[in-house]
């Protein structure tokens, strides 16, 4: 018993001394930064990742053949590729390599490697396959020469492009671990366990480690052909609750939090260690009413859809998530957007509303019930903006009831078009105007989930939306889209009315920090201050 | 009853048991009015025929919810919970990678919890209605009442971000590294691999979300200790146990508290259980990347084969922790040797 009391007594003493040891801080040359960012991704293979973690990862340790400029959408860059040329029927794209660029092993990045890269992506049918489908034909007529024959004409082509699932991956190295870019790829590709926890690009860093959920480190690609990145190793920790991202941050356990939101933003504005950066995120949030009106009702009709866009209050959805008022479902920040900004958006008109709303048969108004998902996305909280809706139209005399769902019960009705008045949000999946044409008849959202259809749509309309497919040269889109984006001002079945900001916040021993729609993050721009 | 005879009847009744979990679990899963493709395949593949339908048949969504249950079951029987859509893991590996995390955090939270509970349940009782006793009641309402989320946020605030007493969220600072996996528990790994800073670091992870975890459990504990204290308090054997002369202290320790401590030992069981597979807020917070985590995840991409696992887990540890309990009631009532 005494014995036993002693070894008891022994123990405890071991466990106190080994609390209050020493801090261990070895002393470390290695320059080190940690993000916070909530994980979403299952896969690092760019042929099957297809999230925005993997963009922020894929930036880091892969390259594209043509990217976007640092801090936008605005134009094409050069990465991989030097040069290209496009036929003049606009079907086939010659890219010049780099022949400097080499991947992480040292061997040269050559034509190869982007046709193994592609049809792979193509060929896996992972999540971001969709993307290789335009691509009808690739081929490498020499080791510094890509050539891509699409099916047909694509004006938004390059700026897929620049996505990265598009990643070049070295052939050898990738087939050697079980990939393979062969039609049967998608049971036959075994290469995916393998790039979740190596990398095989010639970006700036390599994959060192992902342990799925806790964290993924990258550390510097020594064999990198472009300029060195600041920082020796990237810790990107998965912290999923933001109130947590901005614990960590204020105590400098993490250098970025990448989650932040509106209501956190507060307190950390008067704090000298901290800064924030906020720029309008990408998801547009819009109501959709269905066209069919045995599902729609009275927000079927054009005039009274036009009348809920006059009702909406939109500086005070500004006050809320700040932001900008995009002018039509084409999300600010893309080519020709209209918007707040330069006074091309909708404005509230409430006279002009319940004139409308008269004209249309309803002086008094009419009851409605709004359905929307029980959800929050990137800080904004569906609830509300709903709330906020019923607000708005009840000073014009329409009576909403909020029908709250959970989130994949009211996307299937969504997207099944069932829900007469809807609340949704979108964020496009290429950073192209083209990705308007969702939103109008023969498209995925008016078509299928507002129900408005080519046959109802006048042949003015099919004509403008027909000339937005094919145009190519930027000042002709940018008239074509105007034109389309006014006339969806007057008829439309959508009432977008708010792009909330989004904001991340660093240390601010943390240079170099900027937001891009596409990759979120490039992490070999960050630098210390100072 | 022979302990034999007992064990073997204990055992044979989890079974069916188990089982009606399966079908429960099952018919939850399947009720959901939300077709897992939406959850797991990105919007532009929806109208995508060719992978829909793949998609459909490599997770066996194609055939008949009663055909899916029996080739779940026939799978689980031969000990193969599937793969979980999600991770593209078999669920037992996923399960086996996750579930140390939250044993480690649990088990910290519930000694702590017992200890606490049990000291001030006892300190209320002996002291009853004294100023003591109200300051106790009075705290452990707050425990018992107070949002484990705040609770665990106002802790980071002011433990972590204001005063640097202890660490912020994660198993471990965000720049070290795991100890070579041998449990999955890191402060035995690291133990076992010598790595004592390591060892440091986890130990002082796990304070803050084991004492926000115990101060919760502690207000619960103390209550019923209380109570049942005071009620074995009042018994003609603690009487007789005053008259043979014991000290106060023996007297109440000996006599008192282990008669008093079998309904707490039932609730301690069942809130083990419960902490085993419901610390989702606390481990969100935490960033502990545990089961209440995957069972998170699960649900909300409604990963069949996940949910069932998880469900199927739930099911077990809440066995487990019965059995257990129930073996200890073998032990510290003599009733049940008697029947």
């Amino acid at each position: 018993m005494k014995q036993a009391r002693q070894w008891f007594t022994g123990l405890l003493l071991l466990i106190l001394a080994l609390l209050l040891s020493a801090i261990g801080a070895t002393a470390q040359d290695e320059q080190v930064v940690v993000i916070g960012h909530a994980e979403s991704t299952d896969s690092l293979d760019p042929a099957r990742g297809y999230t925005g973690t993997t963009a922020i990862v894929h930036r880091a340790i892969y390259e594209t053949l043509v990217t976007f400029p640092d801090a936008d959408a605005s134009a094409i860059e050069p990465r991989l590729a030097t040069s290209w040329t496009i036929s003049e029927d606009g079907l086939v794209y010659t890219f010049t390599l780099n022949p400097a660029a080499v991947f992480s092993d040292g061997s040269p990045v050559e034509a190869s490697d982007v046709v193994f890269s592609f049809n792979r992506l193509k060929n896996v049918q992972g999540n971001p396959s969709f993307l290789a489908d335009p691509i009808a034909s690739i081929e490498a007529p020499d080791a510094g020469t890509v050539v891509i024959t699409l099916s047909a004409i694509r004006p938004s082509f390059l700026a897929e492009l620049t996505n990265n699932a598009f990643s070049v991956s070295n052939a050898e190295v990738v087939q050697a671990n079980g990939g393979t870019d062969a039609a049967d790829a998608a049971t036959a590709d075994a290469a995916g366990a393998w790039l979740d926890a190596n990398s095989a690009g010639s970006g700036p860093y390599i994959l060192e480690e992902w342990d799925k959920t806790v964290r993924t480190v990258l550390v510097r690609n020594p064999n990198y052909y472009g300029e060195a990145p600041f920082f020796d190793r990237v810790i990107i920790a998965n912290i999923p609750e933001s109130a947590a991202q901005k614990i960590a941050l204020e105590s400098g356990e993490i250098d970025v939090a990448l989650e932040i939101t509106a209501d956190q933003v507060g307190d950390m504005e008067s704090n000298a260690d901290i800064s924030l950066f906020k720029s309008p995120g990408l998801a547009v949030h819009f109501i959709i009413m269905n066209q069919d009106e045995s599902i729609g009702g009275p927000v079927s009709n054009p005039l009274v859809q036009r009348a809920i866009r006059l009702a909406l209050d939109y500086s005070g959805y500004l006050d809320l998530w700040g932001g900008v008022t995009p002018g039509s479902n084409l999300a600010v920040g893309l080519l020709g957007a209209y918007s707040s900004l330069d006074g091309t958006a909708v404005t509230r008109d409430l006279d002009a509303a319940r004139a409308l709303l008269a004209e249309a048969g309803y002086p008094d108004g009419f009851e409605i019930t709004l359905e929307y998902p029980d959800f929050t996305w990137q800080g904004v909280n569906m609830n509300t903006n709903a709330q906020k809706i019923q607000a708005d139209l009840a000073e014009v005399g329409i009576t909403v009831t909020l029908q709250p769902g959970e989130l994949q019960v009211a996307l299937e009705r969504y997207r099944a078009g069932e829900a007469g008045f809807g609340y949704w949000f979108w964020g496009p999946d290429i950073l192209d105007p083209l990705d308007l044409l969702a939103f109008l008849p023969g498209g995925k959202v008016a078509t299928e989930r507002a129900k408005w259809l080519t046959e109802n749509a006048s042949a003015d309309l099919l004509d403008l939306i027909n000339q937005a497919s094919l145009a190519t040269e930027a000042t002709a889109r940018v008239e074509i889209f105007g034109q389309l984006q006014r006339y969806m001002q007057e008829n439309a079945p959508f009432a977008p009315f708010v792009q909330p900001d989004l904001t991340v916040a660093t240390r601010a021993s943390v240079a170099g920090y900027v937001w891009h729609p596409q990759w979120a993050l490039d992490v070999a721009l960050l630098s210390r201050a100072g | 009853m022979s302990f034999q005879r007992y064990l073997v009847r204990r055992l044979l009744l989890t079974l069916p048991l188990l089982l009606g979990i399966t079908v429960v679990a099952f018919l939850i899963a399947n009720a959901v009015p939300a077709d897992p493709i939406n959850a797991n395949l990105p919007p532009n593949q929806l109208n995508n025929e060719t992978i829909v339908r793949a998609f459909r048949e490599k997770w066996g969504l194609d055939k008949p919810p009663v055909e899916q249950y029996f080739v779940y079951l026939g799978n689980l029987l031969r000990g193969d919970m599937g793969r979980s859509i999600k991770s593209g893991e078999p669920v037992l590996a996923d399960i086996a990678k996750y579930l140390p995390a939250t044993i480690e955090l649990s088990t910290v939270g519930i000694v702590l919890g017992m200890s606490l509970g049990i000291f001030f349940g006892v300190v209320s009782a002996v002291w009853r209605n004294s100023p003591v006793d109200y300051v106790v009641r009075f705290l452990s309402l707050i425990g018992v009442s107070f949002p484990i989320f705040l609770l665990a946020l106002l802790g980071l605030t002011i433990l972590h971000a204001e005063l640097r007493l202890l660490p912020g969220p994660g198993r471990l600072g965000f720049t070290a590294s795991e100890p070579p996996t041998v449990t999955g528990l890191f402060v035995v790994d690291s133990l076992l691999a010598s790595d004592f800073d390591t060892l440091r670091d986890a130990l002082r992870r796990l304070i803050l979300p084991g004492f926000v975890l115990a101060l919760y459990l502690s207000g619960i504990i103390a209550r019923i200790t209380r109570s049942s204290l005071l009620e074995v308090l009042g018994q003609d054997y603690m009487r007789t146990a005053r008259a043979k002369g014991l000290n106060e202290r023996n007297v109440i320790l000996r006599h008192g508290l282990s008669n008093a401590l079998i309904p707490v030992v039932t609730v301690i069981g069942l809130m083990y259980g419960n902490l085993l597979v419901g610390s989702v807020l606390i481990e969100r917070i935490f960033a502990w990347p545990g089961i209440g985590q995957y069972m998170f995840r699960a649900s909300t991409s409604q990963d069949f084969p996940a949910i069932m696992g998880v469900s199927m887990l739930i099911a077990f540890i809440y066995v487990v922790v019965n059995f257990v309990v129930d073996l200890l009631y073998y032990f510290i009532d003599p009733r049940i040797r008697l029947a």
